[in-house]
């Protein structure tokens, strides 16, 4: 355990770490991770990269539910709106990958306005609501107008080079997720430590207290809103890389539920709790894929035909495990199993 | 005119199982404060037993009711105890996130008991077709307005004059109070569970006999949303009324407006009516304000 560590300037307070030994772990991290696609196979590779958006998408969603204590359930939308911005600019009118991305952020963060303003009055368990008749208005327009969508039969992407990294292989589009995960982490860990970040928490912790003290609910809670989407958006906009051919059906409402199981099981408000939760969530029915060789023969094959069921009912069950006996998440038992290490053996 | 008259009932008949959720929502809405999302997978888990229930024993739909309402107080008494009453005490937004896994919970359950293909809900009440002047029904078309009439009915007496019900009142009203009135609050809780499945449960045995019972059944609790926002989330009677509403409009807009908007103008209304007046049309004005 450290001791003797004060912070003596703005500079050290407004820091990520002053701790020479976590920028170590984490460059080592970094380099395990980019190596990460020499050492496994591709479909190793492939969860991999399902693991790094869907982080991208758990920090987004967290900055708004977690951190501003704004409930979405509309996650599945704004990931659709980034998703079919990329795919669609890309497919239809030959924009450049690198402009695509960045445009899926900026559409689903103006979108977010759409459904920012009329929530701006509405608290909790309405907003949930509101968000989710937005995802389902967002699918549906995304089905129906055909003439911009292609409806029903969904958008191939082809041919995707990004600042001279081809997207088709799989190892080089990991490495993209790779370095928008790590962007989209120092982000947020930056803008937590702002004024609008704190004024963020702020608003969550007790509005009527943040008013008081000159935070404009307003402002600040669209604002929440559009940070957030934005990432959202990026994440969806790297949906369109991955699967290359996109349709509807990937955003329905599981989607949404995943996302917020991933903030729930990692922690909520917590960036690497995000990533966790991410971890976790995408790993669960992957880790029951691989336990499956040793069940009998019959639940095999139930699994394998319920693949989608069974997906639902372990992110239920997590859900529902986790508010019960850890409500922090899995960092709340990182940092329980910290502390109890460093306190070892006068800890409780 | 004809046309119109024959949407107009059919957006009755749906209204009239979203109504029923409806009810259901608010009834546990009023009582605890939670919204239940997971209501529409209650009322499909107490459809599919009542399947079950209907093929093994062959009763007649007159036996089949009763059945049925204790299966269903049953199964929403339980889930009540199990899920939500370990959570008692913690913040309205855990116990919200626990109904979400509850539901998502159950439609993998659901399927994975009873397997994913639809199944015809056969009860003797083939009865045909009825015509009541330009419009023609089906009889279990009828059998759901009726029931929806019935359960409406059933729950303003219940919450107007029964013991109970007043207890259920005065424990929305104020549960501390209520508490030192000698209200047994947790039991209270579980009751309107109980009751919640019960009503949604009856909603969707009348839609499994019209359709069938299917693993996408779930879906109608997310489209009786709109239902119980327009008519206040803490208004059972308003929210039956909200689930005719829609109904009504979404067929109306289906057949006049455009194809597929019957799925989405309920989540139209609900963005337009918290814009306008979050508390619904026959809620009471003290909504959480910012």
């Amino acid at each position: 355990m450290r001791t003797g560590h004060y912070v003596e300037s703005y500079e050290k307070q407004l820091a990520l770490t002053t701790n020479p030994v976590t920028w170590a772990w984490t460059g080592a991290l970094l380099l395990g991770l980019a190596l990460f696609p020499l050492l496994v196979g591709n479909y190793l590779l492939s969860v991999a990269i399902t693991v790094g958006i869907a982080a991208i998408g758990a920090i987004g969603l967290n900055l708004l539910t977690g951190i501003t204590g704004l409930i979405s359930l509309g996650q599945a939308g704004f990931l659709a709106a980034g998703c079919y911005t990329t795919a669609l600019l890309v497919a239809d009118y030959g924009w450049p990958p690198e402009l695509a991305l960045l445009a899926a952020g900026f559409v689903s963060a103006l979108l977010s306005l759409v459904i920012g303003v009329p929530s701006l009055r509405l608290k909790g368990l309405y907003l949930a609501i509101t968000t989710l008749a937005f995802s389902f208005i967002i699918t549906h327009f995304l089905l129906y107008a055909e003439a911009l969508t292609h409806g029903p039969y969904g958008v191939r992407v082809e041919n995707l080079r990004f600042l001279g990294l081809d997207l088709t292989q799989l190892d080089q589009l990991f490495w993209l997720v790779l370095a928008v995960l790590v962007l989209t982490v120092l982000a947020a860990l930056n803008l937590l430590r702002t004024r609008v970040g704190r004024a963020f928490t702020a608003i969550r912790d007790h509005d009527v207290a943040a008013r008081v003290m000159g935070i404009s609910l307003t402002r600040y809670k669209l604002a929440a809103f559009m940070v957030s989407s934005f990432v959202v958006g990026i994440a969806g906009g790297l949906m369109a890389f991955q699967f290359r051919f996109i349709n509807v059906d990937l955003f329905n409402l599981l989607i949404s539920i995943e996302a917020l199981a991933m903030i729930i099981v990692g922690g909520l408000g917590s960036v690497a709790g995000s990533i966790l939760g991410a971890v976790f969530i995408v790993l669960l029915p992957e880790a029951v894929r691989a336990l499956t060789d040793l069940l009998p023969a019959a639940l095999t094959e139930m699994l394998s035909t319920y693949v989608y069921e069974v997906r639902g009912l372990l992110t239920g069950l997590a859900i529902i495990v986790m508010l019960r006996i850890e409500p922090h998440g899995l960092i709340g038992l990182w940092r329980d199993a910290k502390r109890y290490w460093t306190h070892w053996p006068l800890s409780v | 005119m004809e046309l119109f008259l024959n949407f107009l009932a059919s957006g009755l008949v749906i209204g009239s199982i979203y109504g029923l959720i409806a009810i259901g929502f608010a009834v546990i809405f009023k009582t605890t404060g939670v919204l239940n999302f997971a209501q529409g997978e209650v009322m499909m888990l107490v459809a599919y037993v009542s399947w079950s229930l209907a093929t093994e024993l062959d009763l007649p739909l007159v036996l089949l009711i009763p059945l049925v309402v204790v299966a269903a107080a049953a199964i929403g008494a339980l889930l009540e105890r199990i899920f939500i009453r370990p959570m008692l005490g913690e913040p309205v937004f855990a116990i919200i996130m626990v109904t979400i896994g509850l539901a998502v919970t159950l439609r993998s359950v659901i399927v994975l008991i009873w397997g994913a293909d639809a199944a015809a809900f056969d009860v003797p009440l083939k009865g045909g077709l009825i015509e009541i002047g330009p419009v023609v029904l089906f009889t279990e078309q009828l059998f759901a307005i009726v029931l929806f009439l019935v359960v409406a009915l059933a729950i303003f007496l219940f919450f107007r004059f029964t013991r109970i019900g007043t207890a259920m009142r005065a424990t929305a009203q104020d549960e501390t109070t209520a508490l030192l009135m000698g209200v047994d609050v947790k039991r209270i809780s579980m009751l309107a569970w109980a009751i919640a499945a019960v009503v949604s449960g009856l909603a969707g045995i009348a839609f499994a006999m019209m359709i069938s019972r299917a693993p996408d059944m779930w879906f109608l609790g997310l489209r009786a949303f709109p239902a119980t926002i327009l008519g206040g989330l803490d208004a059972p009677l308003g929210s039956g009324l909200g689930g005719l509403l829609i109904g009504v409009i979404g067929d109306l807009s289906e057949g006049y407006i455009g194809q597929g908007l019957k799925e989405i103008s309920g989540f139209v209304v609900i963005i337009v009516i918290l814009m306008v007046r979050p508390y619904g049309l026959f809620g009471q004005r003290e909504l959480e304000r910012v």
